[in-house]
């Protein structure tokens, strides 16, 4: 694969091309004003012609996963009875996502597993959007302290998946395509080749963020390593789970997952005569109704029961069924947990007494 | 592209009370439609929702479909309450896997029911009834708390009329009107009541639907006498939203009930967290 050189001074180019392919929603660095101490924070948003001149990707993940452009908060997936609903047109306009991580792109992949790669049913929205997207994805220059891409055998920096991959060096981007929609992009703008000892420098920074996550999540290194003590005993038992006290249900976790992707199907009426709409929403298994039976059976009655079901799906019951973990190591569910719950620091937990049963 | 999630129009054909909570709906369908017995269909409130049931009918391919529905929660209400005769509904599906009837032949099935859990059952016994000849002994045992809260009650004389079929009816309480057996399912369970039923426990599939705390106790009782984990089956009809393995609230271990289900070996789920809740 050839890897080229992008100058700061020609992302704008880059951008302007991919503006060509359809909307473009970047990772950006907002100042907070009223914030001094703290650094600039990443959010996702719409690139448009006027922001580019002063783009630049950020060198970490946003704060908001990408999974809305493929599971929306809140979709219309049926207007009943209507004919033409029965079968969904592909779509056509493309999206461009710029400055996803090796975790975010990962996390695609997972939920390709459920929503596109089985062979039963496919659901035909997420085949529109997901085909849709141009994914120009870049390295991360840092880590912070909730990252742990490493213990689930992934790597800070992307190595497929993605059309076009940016990795940070001085004065600008190396460029890889990863796809042939990446090559037409590329070129377009009629790059140089890398040179050797820009490669050297950009695999050094790699290696230096690697070395960060190792030294960061050491101590969590054993309880990862051995996801398989975590059988249904482990979560038969409530015994190893004492983290999971300060979880308040509030589902925040789940919401800023990339990868959680329990929904539920509501029915309203729609704006005209005899006509209805049926929309695919959010749904968090931490809520307590969230299997919960009309005649009031829950099988997760327990605030803990539901707390460790997440788990479960996550670590084991994902696993057993597509063979992967249901979890990128991105780390946004530390940021945002109102109790405090470190996932890496729970899942020690479990086994640690499993391992001392 | 098939868009999954697209409810098709079914319109209700007739209502019958089974008992004052339950009653089953007869559906005509806009096309023909193949279902397996234990299958079962998403069925839609036109703008109050969807809820999973089983069709109480025979199974094959229909135009006309039965589902006995018991009032319990947001769109049983609407049914119960609103929806009249004539009314277009919807149906999505059929979803499931269904009872695996290839394994019945050559053997006896023991099906026990309780409540509106006869429903899905009925539909069992119907495509067991279709293939008499491959069936060794089907042994009906129903549960309802009263005599008032039985399902179909007008073929239980049909079905115990037909070669190689007995059925044991039980309620939970004394009632001035029932002169049969009083006490829980499970009772019509006891080794001496099968071995005087005549049942060949080694021979013999057992298969059961009705509330989860029945369903547990049913399967404790047939472990009891000898059946194996094997040889139980589980309708789990959890809830269910998607109905394709997607929404993720209806699994046990790594079975979602909607795909993988809704019935259920015991001996596939047994060790997993939350079997009965």
């Amino acid at each position: 694969m050839n890897i080229y050189f992008l100058s700061e001074s020609k992302l704008k180019n880059l951008m302007e091309i991919l503006l060509e392919y359809g909307k473009v929603f970047a990772a950006r660095e907002a100042d907070i004003p009223s914030n001094k101490n703290s650094e600039s924070r990443i959010f996702l948003g719409e690139l448009d012609g006027n922001l580019i001149d002063d783009y630049h990707v950020p060198g970490f993940r946003a704060f908001d996963s990408f999974k809305s452009f493929v599971l929306p908060a809140r979709s219309k997936v049926a207007d009943y009875p209507d004919e033409k609903w029965i079968d969904i047109k592909e779509e056509k306009n493309k999206k461009v996502l710029v400055g996803l991580r090796a975790c975010d792109l990962a996390s695609f992949s997972i939920l390709d597993k459920v929503f596109l790669e089985d062979k039963d049913y496919v659901d035909p929205f997420y085949k529109n959007r997901r085909e849709s997207l141009i994914l120009v994805s870049s390295d991360c220059t840092y880590s912070k302290d909730s990252c742990f891409c490493n213990l689930l055998g992934n790597y800070p920096y992307p190595a497929k998946a993605f059309d076009i991959n940016l990795s940070k060096i001085d004065g600008g981007y190396l460029v890889e395509s990863g796809s042939d929609v990446g090559d037409n992009i590329l070129k377009k703008l009629s790059l140089p080749d890398a040179k050797e000892n820009q490669i050297v420098k950009r695999d050094k920074n790699r290696e230096k963020v690697v070395r960060n996550l190792e030294k960061q999540n050491k101590d969590f290194v054993k309880a990862f390593s051995k996801l398989e003590y975590l059988s249904s005993k482990t979560f038969d038992s409530d015994d190893g789970w004492d983290l999971g006290s300060t979880c308040v249900s509030c589902s925040a976790c789940t919401n800023v997952c990339p990868v959680c992707y329990c929904f539920t199907l509501f029915d309203r009426e729609g704006n005209r005569k005899e006509r209805y709409e049926r929309y695919m929403v959010w749904d968090s298994c931490q809520f307590k109704g969230f299997s919960q039976m009309a005649g009031g059976m829950n099988p997760r009655f327990s605030q803990i029961a539901q707390f460790k079901n997440r788990y479960y799906h996550k670590f084991f019951r994902f696993n057993e069924r597509y063979n992967v973990y249901k979890c990128t190591g991105c780390g946004r569910c530390i940021d945002n947990c109102l109790g405090g719950i470190d996932m890496r620091e729970v899942l020690s937990g479990a086994y640690n007494f499993a391992r001392v049963k | 592209m098939e868009n999954i999630y697209y409810p098709r129009q079914a319109k209700l054909k007739n209502i019958k009370e089974e008992t004052p909570t339950i009653k089953t709906y007869q559906f005509e369908l806009d096309k023909k439609l193949k279902f397996k017995a234990g299958q079962f269909m998403q069925l839609t409130v036109p703008g109050v929702g969807e809820a999973p049931f089983t069709p109480s009918s025979a199974p094959g391919e229909v135009k006309k479909m039965e589902i006995t529905i018991m009032k319990t929660g947001k769109v049983t209400d609407k049914l119960h309450n609103e929806v009249k005769l004539g009314d277009t509904l919807a149906l999505r599906g059929p979803f499931g896997k269904g009872y695996p009837m290839d394994k019945f032949e050559g053997k006896e099935v023991l099906i026990v029911g309780g409540g509106v859990g006869l429903a899905p059952l009925r539909a069992l016994i119907y495509a067991l009834f279709d293939r008499i000849e491959k069936i060794k002994k089907i042994h009906i045992c129903y549960g309802a708390r009263s005599p008032v809260d039985q399902c179909f009650k007008d073929e239980y004389g049909k079905w115990e009329k037909k070669k190689k079929v007995s059925v044991d009816l039980v309620i939970d309480k004394p009632h001035c009107d029932w002169k049969g057996k009083v006490g829980l399912v499970t009772c019509l369970l006891e080794k001496d009541y099968l071995s005087r039923s005549g049942v060949d426990i080694k021979n013999a599939y057992a298969v059961s639907c009705g509330p989860e705390i029945m369903l547990k106790f049913v399967t404790f009782k047939l472990l009891d006498v000898g059946f194996k984990p094997e040889q139980i089956y589980l309708s789990m009809n959890r809830r269910m939203s998607c109905g394709v393995g997607k929404c993720a609230r209806c699994n046990i271990g790594p079975y979602y009930l909607c795909k993988d289900g809704p019935d259920m070996c015991y001996a596939d789920i047994k060790d997993y967290p939350n079997v009965f809740g």
